[in-house]
């Protein structure tokens, strides 16, 4: 497969692997990179010197392109953004804020770097300070979409953009790619898929829920991180939307999040502070996120841990290697064009 | 040339259907989406007798030769009772119209299994527009010809399974096997393409056909449609049971502000009512009802007249899945197949 994103960073297949916090550590990315698609590290539940340690695991690990993510509404995300910087990492995925500065500073070493967008303001805006590329996240995609399905979203950016569009959001087999092509995307971003895979480090118990989930089983609120998320509909999800904001356990999660960060708690704390209201509350609602995440996609909990995810649950049935997947993926995008074509005589 | 499963049903040139709308598919709009090579859509509850219902569907006759379908919602409503959906299946039986797309309740459910017999054999096609694949099963093991599979982009009713369009279409094709029409998004070649891509046989769209030449609404609606962008549509009606996708608009603002105070039907009724619809197609104001559009809107930027419509996407359609082919590296098929009728 050729497009402009396959070119523009030397890769096999338009497919990238979405940044899922403790899903894409080193040795996922490297999978993906390795089987011909674009691994992309999550930063997220990292401190500065843990991203510089993932990166040259990574680079051990495969010889091929990567990237990583920022979120940059995160703590420490600033700094973890410098940190890929340094090291020259060939993509840099922002997301949750402005990235002008990230852009500045990879295009000096040959970086390429990709904003996260839900609206074409957000797309046009990192079009115009030199981003490379967007990922357009859809409502249906796992975490922080917006209310705009992807097949609106995809063909109304790519009419209105000069850089390639990654469509995200919806996208787990051959189909889903070829139908992304014909929207105007020049590639997917996959989550949901790429974490129930053989190599995906994400629990065998959510591995098996995720295939025996459907369509509709999942849950579409602000309540649950405090911005509009999409979870696995489970008795600890409904529950976590149900609470909303729990200030107390904000309290001690955030605790535990210092503690990982390196940060000193009081400097965190001083800093939420600091930062107004509306974000302290914010940073509460992701304290008590991280932990619902975390719990999840490494112990497997299901009783108060809570996974992102797509609606593409619904397509997923199997657990396959990644270079099965993508094979696979190959030969039903083929299978589909042949099956359009037909229609079309 | 389109060659599908809904084209060869119906013998049209292209597989694409207008959705039903109350108040604006009426003969002239059904007559020039026919005439265009699609299907048109009749709307029932415009027509509150037997004689205007008859009539409408004669004038639609006079107007095109093509096939079209009757819209026909079987949800409780104060306008329209159960005692019109039985005379608008008895008239469609009795007319040999093409097709019925239903929504809402299922039809077995509403009117008995004599109902479906009645127009199967009276040789009407019946198609129920629904969003999750438990539905669509039951419309297959009722003996219905298609489903149509609506995303919650869709304006108007979609599901409360929040399901979208990339995700719903697959997830039914792989399910039944009658054949699915995509609803929910749909509005240029492009999505066209991704809908045929993803297994659908057709595509069925209603917010494109409102900014036609055809389409009798006034004018600053459809100018306000391509204003108007993707994420300017909102659902509400969540608290009553019934969501619907429409407009942003102060009325709805309104509807929301009720509904977040909890706030109840009787509340709400005033501002939903159906009545108030035709008064706002037909003065052009936006705030004064709910216009039930969808997502797709934002890919509206034009008024053309519904055979440029039909022919415009049908040509992109087919440019997009070359493009799509071409970067897939199955450029030898697209050689073989597509070189000749592109």
């Amino acid at each position: 497969m050729k497009t402009r994103l396959t070119e523009m960073v030397g890769i096999k297949y338009p497919i990238v692997l979405s940044g899922m916090s403790w899903i894409s550590v080193p040795k996922m990315v490297a999978a993906v990179s390795n089987a011909g698609g674009l691994g992309i590290l999550a930063t997220g539940p990292l401190n500065a010197a843990q991203t510089r340690e993932a990166i040259r695991e990574i680079r051990k690990l495969t010889d091929k392109p990567f990237g990583a993510n920022a979120s940059l509404m995160f703590p420490g995300a600033v700094e973890n953004a410098k940190v890929l910087l340094q090291e020259k990492v060939p993509v840099i995925n922002f997301a949750l804020g402005k990235g002008d500065w990230i852009v500045k500073e990879a295009h000096k070493y040959g970086g390429k770097v990709f904003a996260t967008v839900v609206n074409l303001k957000h797309a046009k805006r990192a079009q115009d300070f030199g981003t490379d590329a967007v990922i357009a996240t859809g409502q249906e995609a796992a975490a922080h979409g917006e209310d705009v399905t992807s097949l609106v979203l995809i063909p109304h950016l790519a009419e209105n953009l000069k850089i390639p569009v990654i469509a995200a959001g919806g996208f787990a087999d051959g189909r889903g790619i070829v139908a992304a092509l014909a929207l105007g995307a020049e590639g997917v971003a996959m989550g949901t898929r790429l974490m129930t895979t053989k190599e995906s480090p994400l629990h065998e118990n959510y591995k098996r829920m995720t295939q025996e989930k459907d369509v509709y089983d999942t849950l579409f609120s602000k309540r649950f991180d405090g911005i509009l998320c999409r979870v696995m509909k489970t008795d600890a999800a409904k529950k976590a939307v149900k609470t909303g904001l729990n200030w107390p356990a904000a309290f001690f999660n955030s605790r535990d999040i210092a503690k990982q960060m390196g940060i000193p708690y009081f400097k965190l704390f001083i800093g939420v502070l600091l930062s107004g209201y509306k974000n302290a509350r914010q940073l509460a609602y992701m304290a008590n996120a991280f932990k619902a995440i975390r719990v999840a996609t490494e112990d497997g909990d299901s009783k108060t841990g809570v996974l992102p995810v797509g609606q593409s649950q619904g397509l997923i049935h199997d657990v396959p290697t990644i270079a099965e997947l993508f094979e696979r993926i190959v030969k039903e995008a083929k299978d589909a064009q042949a099956r359009v074509n037909a229609a079309l005589e | 040339m389109y060659n599908t499963q809904i084209t060869r049903m119906f013998g049209v040139q292209y597989p694409i259907i207008c959705g039903a709308m109350m108040w604006l598919c009426k003969p002239s709009l059904c007559a020039a989406v026919c005439n265009a090579g699609g299907i048109g859509n009749l709307t029932a509850a415009n027509y509150e007798t037997e004689d205007e219902f008859r009539a409408a569907i004669r004038e639609t006759r006079r107007l095109t030769d093509k096939p079209f379908f009757i819209g026909i919602t079987l949800l409780p409503s104060i306008r329209i009772t159960a005692e019109h959906h039985k005379m608008y299946v008895k008239v469609c039986a009795e007319e040999k119209v093409a097709g019925i797309e239903f929504s809402g309740t299922p039809l077995d459910k509403v009117a008995g299994m004599e109902a479906v017999e009645l127009l199967k054999k009276a040789g009407v096609k019946l198609f129920h527009k629904v969003g999750a694949v438990r539905h669509a099963l039951h419309a297959e093991k009722i003996g219905f010809d298609g489903v149509y599979a609506a995303g919650i982009e869709e304006g108007g009713h979609p599901l409360n399974d929040d399901v979208t369009t990339m995700i719903l279409t697959p997830r039914m094709v792989e399910s039944v096997k009658i054949p699915v029409v995509t609803v929910g998004g749909i509005a240029n070649g492009r999505t066209m393409a991704a809908a045929l891509t993803l297994g659908a046989q057709g595509v069925m769209m209603a917010s494109r056909f409102i900014a036609t030449k055809e389409c009798e609404v006034h004018d600053n609606i459809k100018q306000e449609l391509i204003r108007r962008q993707e994420f300017d549509t909102v659902i509400y009606g969540k608290s009553i049971g019934l969501q619907g996708r429409g407009l942003k608009s102060k009325v709805i603002e309104e509807v929301l502000a009720i509904e977040a105070r909890n706030g109840g039907f009787e509340e709400l009724i005033p501002l939903l009512a159906g009545q108030k619809v035709k008064q706002a197609w037909e003065t052009g104001d936006v705030d004064y009802a709910p216009l039930m559009v969808g997502q797709s809107i934002g890919l509206i930027s034009d008024i053309p007249t519904c055979a440029e419509l039909l022919e415009r996407m049908a040509s992109e359609a087919k440019e997009q899945l070359a493009r799509a082919g071409k970067l897939c590296g199955n450029e030898a098929q697209q050689n073989s197949s597509y070189k000749e009728q592109l």
